[in-house]
């Protein structure tokens, strides 16, 4: 009978123990932990769907949108539903990859909440899926507002594109859910904060299948707010005529600036890619052909490309020298024969132009002038001059991966060649050869200065921001002088095929020497030469002379441009 | 002498049948309710009749509703078209034999234990031993692990009852521990030390023998059976122990379940307003997780209030198994103890994540017929006993 009780009493406690243990268990649930699963009860049954809010839209400097949005069926998957069948048959109506699927599946951490698998679906594809709906069961279609660029790739360096967000960028942007889109490259990426907006969020309660009930009662739908539209300085009109004039030619890049405000007008680069494709979700072999291509249609030339300055650069040194009052405009050096010892090596011009003063030089752009004139001013008054004209630094244009070029001075040769870096290096520079390195966008705006009176102003696309000027220090005299000889160029010069009836361009040719083929061709100048409006870049690669081939298309594009004008047809 | 039934007993089993009307009520509409409804009413006159009924006829029936029970059993394995094999389809009627095996091993056991005289050795385990695990065997195979493993505790208690010394008991089961303890090198070791030096201060050889041989064999075979096992149940175990590794799969039902009973708060979101249960996150709301609602809707009010009812209808019966002079009575009513007390820990841990999920209805609560019936049958023996609880 004692054992009985002892035995009794064995079995109560544990009895006791199990209960609580149980009422513990359940407190700590309901009661510490009650707040957290409240919270995931409700999202279990709360389906937040997101809205998104419609890119604001890029126009031009006349009102003509360039980057708008439109609607797309997009295809979404619910992971939790979706059975393997469905989801072979849906892969297949789509022609994507199973595993692409399930790979954005992982970035997904709730099982209820659709993940966007395609975009941008075709109609057919879209009557398929939505006449077997019925089978593919976790399958939904809906539409969302789509970039749309409709010039194509007119202005694809420029304005860059916008492509689905990656799992990696997601983890570095607030804000962005895995079904966003973020801009890439140009006007796109840098304004990305303007143009994106702000998505809403519908609340949508669903069963455990992920079956809508309805939308909630108790929580408002928060409305979206659409991306600012962005008024650009952008010329839809001159830049199409721009990839007109260049259509013969498989790489160039042209700057066309308002040289009174920094205003970029025209800022193109060849090669380029239908930023239209990322819209749809670019497959992988697209995007490597896209980006493996040896004319890297990627790749804005405007900005990015560093070729060196070629003659175009000698009117920067004949500032220099008239600048610092070393000489004046009738200065003359050794006559030039084509060519010019200097110790052992010989140097050559392009032409024999015999005995000339600075108005003559830059106007036949004679070399072994300029090799003169940059020996005798030497390397620091070089190097020093052209670093306030802008070289060898970005602009600050207000778009992104814009290159610094490079302006060599007397450490960066020294660091280069040694102590004994030679006069030869010298004589390259002064004719724009050698290691100076400019983008097209760098040279336009360096030449501002001559069109804006010492004034350089900061290029800019977007329309709103007021113009920021870097003064220079030249005086007014010395410019009046190299723009009276850029003057010449364009009347009597090397870059008389530049010339336009009834508007006088100031200008400079450059043809830069290329040991791997053709020479570069390049020609930058502005109009009209008393009162500037535009300012014209043109690179051509492998195209030859300057003054031949670069010369006529930039007076094709400044008549182009002063045709549209108004004020300037008032005036003439 | 009292010839009275046991009150008690009456008013716990009908709270916790009110419980179970609401929460199916509310789980799974009217008429899954009509139909708990019709079986709680033929349950309830069962139990009525079976509380006619001695003890001492019991005692006589129970070889014959044993070995009836078993060929149910067999015949169910035979003629079952569906699986799992766990239903007889007798036209609207489904009935679970595994439900009622319950209850005839329960008495067949108590039969037999009661005419031992002495329960002292491992040799006076083995006959027990076998008597449930024939039904045992047979519903594993159906296959319905969560019925089948039953038996085994209520064995252990039953056993414990009639006189079996409680640290035999314990050295004869510990090769489950060692197996368990098996899957950390460490913790097995360290369990056997445990025990070597246990079994060195108990003083008896055979004891010492057969405990250290039959731990080492079983520590040691579980690897081996471990890896026999089929992916998916391998799946189970592992999930069990880290239940937000796949939220999707496995452990599913163990989230959901804890998320309901956890949002229900102290007072709970109402009745009838659980959004896990009305909106199906919450699998098999109103059989295995029903206790789940009842958390998510009336709260911890609701679950410590029917904690308390099951806490005192256990002790009632617990009173009932110490009270009863009869020893047949006695060992019958610690087998009924065990048979509920067990299911209604392993139920609720369950849904509250502190168990592995098997399917086990909760007593009284979850839908089924057959597990309400075979509980009522239960419940009209306990009243017999109860009536005649001073009878020798």
């Amino acid at each position: 009978m004692e054992e009985n009780i002892k035995k009794f009493k064995a079995i109560r406690n544990i009895i006791i123990a199990g209960f609580i243990i149980i009422i513990l268990a359940s407190a700590r649930l309901q009661i510490i932990e009650g707040k957290k699963y409240f919270r995931l009860s409700e999202k279990n049954r709360i389906r937040q769907t997101v809205i998104p809010a419609p890119r604001g839209k890029i126009f031009d400097r006349n009102g003509i949108e360039i980057a708008n949005t439109r609607p797309g069926f997009y295809v979404s998957v619910i992971p939790s539903i979706v059975d393997k069948a469905a989801l072979t048959e849906l892969t297949h109506i789509l022609g994507i990859k199973e595993k692409t699927v399930r790979e954005k599946f992982k970035s997904e951490k709730n099982p209820f909440m659709p993940v966007k698998i395609a975009h941008d679906i075709s109609y057919s594809q879209l009557s398929i899926i939505e006449e077997n709906m019925d089978r593919l069961k976790g399958v939904e279609v809906a539409v969302e507002p789509l970039r749309n660029y409709p010039y194509g790739e007119l202005f694809c360096h420029v304005l860059g594109y916008v492509g689905e967000i990656t799992n990696l960028e997601i983890k570095k942007y607030e804000n962005y859910s895995i079904n966003d889109y973020i801009g890439r490259m140009g006007i796109e990426e840098y304004y990305e904060n303007t143009l994106k907006g702000i998505n809403g969020v519908e609340y949508i309660e669903v069963d455990a299948r992920g079956r809508e009930i309805g939308k909630l009662a108790e929580k408002r739908p928060v409305p979206f707010i659409p991306g600012k539209d962005l008024h650009t300085t952008l010329d839809c009109a001159l830049t199409e005529s721009v990839a007109v004039y260049l259509a013969d030619y498989k790489k160039a890049a042209c700057v066309c600036l308002d040289p009174r405000n920094g205003e970029v007008l025209v800022l193109y680069s060849k090669p380029g890619f239908d930023p239209n494709l990322f819209v749809h979700g670019l497959q992988e072999e697209e995007w490597k052909i896209l980006n493996t291509t040896p004319d890297a249609p990627m790749y804005n030339r405007a900005i990015m490309s560093c070729y060196p300055a070629g003659s175009t650069f000698k009117p920067f040194i004949a500032l220099a020298a008239l600048d610092s009052k070393m000489i004046t405009p009738d200065k003359s050096f050794s006559p030039c024969w084509g060519k010019y010892r200097l110790g052992r090596r010989i140097f050559k011009c392009w032409k024999i132009h015999g005995k000339l003063d600075l108005y003559g030089a830059i106007i036949k752009s004679c070399d072994i002038y300029f090799y003169q004139l940059g020996a005798f001013i030497g390397i620091d008054t070089i190097a020093s001059r052209a670093k306030e004209a802008g070289f060898g630094r970005k602009t600050g244009i207000d778009i992104p991966n814009e290159k610094n070029g490079c302006l060599p001075d007397r450490t960066w040769f020294e660091k280069h060649y040694g102590k004994n870096w030679t006069e030869g290096h010298l004589f390259n520079l002064s004719i724009g050869q050698g290691d100076l390195l400019v983008t097209p966008l760098q040279l336009a705006c360096a030449f501002t200065l001559f069109a804006n009176n010492g004034e350089i102003p900061t290029p800019h696309i977007n329309k709103e921001l007021k113009p920021q000027y870097h003064k220079t220090s030249f005086s007014k005299e010395a410019l009046e002088v190299v723009k009276e000889a850029l003057g010449g160029v364009v009347l009597s010069g090397t870059g008389q095929l530049a010339r336009i009836k009834d508007c006088e361009i100031c200008g400079k040719t450059g043809t830069i020497q290329n040991p791997h083929g053709e020479d570069h061709s390049l020609f930058i100048g502005y109009a009209p030469k008393e009162r500037p409006e535009i300012l014209v870049c043109i690179f051509i690669e492998n195209a030859g002379h300057g003054g031949s081939v670069a010369a006529p298309i930039a007076g094709k594009i400044i008549k182009a441009y002063l045709k549209t004008k108004s004020t300037y047809a008032k005036e003439n | 002498m009292q010839k009275r039934i046991d009150l008690g007993i009456v008013v716990a089993v009908a709270a916790l049948s009110l419980i179970g009307l609401i929460m199916i009520f509310s789980t799974a509409g009217i008429s899954t309710f009509t139909r708990q409804l019709t079986w709680l009413a033929a349950s309830i006159a069962t139990a009525v009749v079976f509380s006619k009924i001695s003890p001492r006829l019991w005692s006589t029936l129970a070889p014959f509703i044993y070995f009836g029970v078993i060929l149910m059993l067999v015949l169910l394995l035979f003629t079952s078209d569906s699986y799992p094999k766990r239903w007889f389809k007798l036209g609207w009627i489904n009935l679970q034999p595994s439900e009622f095996a319950k209850f005839a091993t329960i008495l067949f056991l108590a039969t037999v234990l009661a005419a031992k005289k002495r329960l002292k050795n491992f040799s006076d385990i083995l006959i027990p031993l076998l008597i449930v695990s024939i039904p045992a065997a047979l519903i594993f195979i159906e296959p319905d692990l969560g019925a089948a493993q039953i038996f085994y505790p209520i064995l252990i208690l039953m056993l414990y009852w009639a006189g079996m010394p409680g640290v035999k008991l314990f050295i004869f089961f510990s090769p489950i521990i060692s197996a368990a303890a098996s899957f950390s090198i460490y913790i097995w070791v360290l369990y056997f030390v445990g025990l070597t030096v246990f079994l060195y201060f108990h003083k008896q050889l055979s004891d010492l023998v057969y405990g250290l041989v039959s731990n080492f064999l079983a520590g040691l075979s579980m690897p081996i059976i471990w890896n026999s096992l089929k992916p998916y149940q391998q799946q189970r175990i592992i999930s069990f122990f880290s239940p937000w590794l796949d939220p999707k799969g496995m452990s599913w039902q163990t989230i959901q379940s804890k998320i309901a009973i956890g949002s229900g708060g102290i007072i709970g979101k109402g009745f009838l307003s659980g959004t896990q249960k009305r909106l199906e996150f919450l699998p098999e709301r109103h059989t295995d997780f029903v206790f789940s609602c009842l958390g998510e809707e009336f709260g911890l009010v609701g679950i410590v209030l029917t904690t308390l009812i099951f806490g005192y209808l256990l002790y009632k019966i617990l009173i009932l198994t110490k009270e009863t002079k009869n020893k047949f009575s006695s060992i019958l009513a610690s087998g009924i103890l065990a048979w509920f007390s067990y299911q209604t820990f392993i139920n609720i841990g369950m849904t509250l994540g502190l168990l592995p999920v098997t399917g086990v209805p909760l007593p009284f609560i979850s839908y089924g017929g057959s597990s309400l019936l075979a509980c009522f049958m239960a419940v009209g023996v306990c009243m017999a006993i109860s009536k005649s609880k001073f009878k020798y």
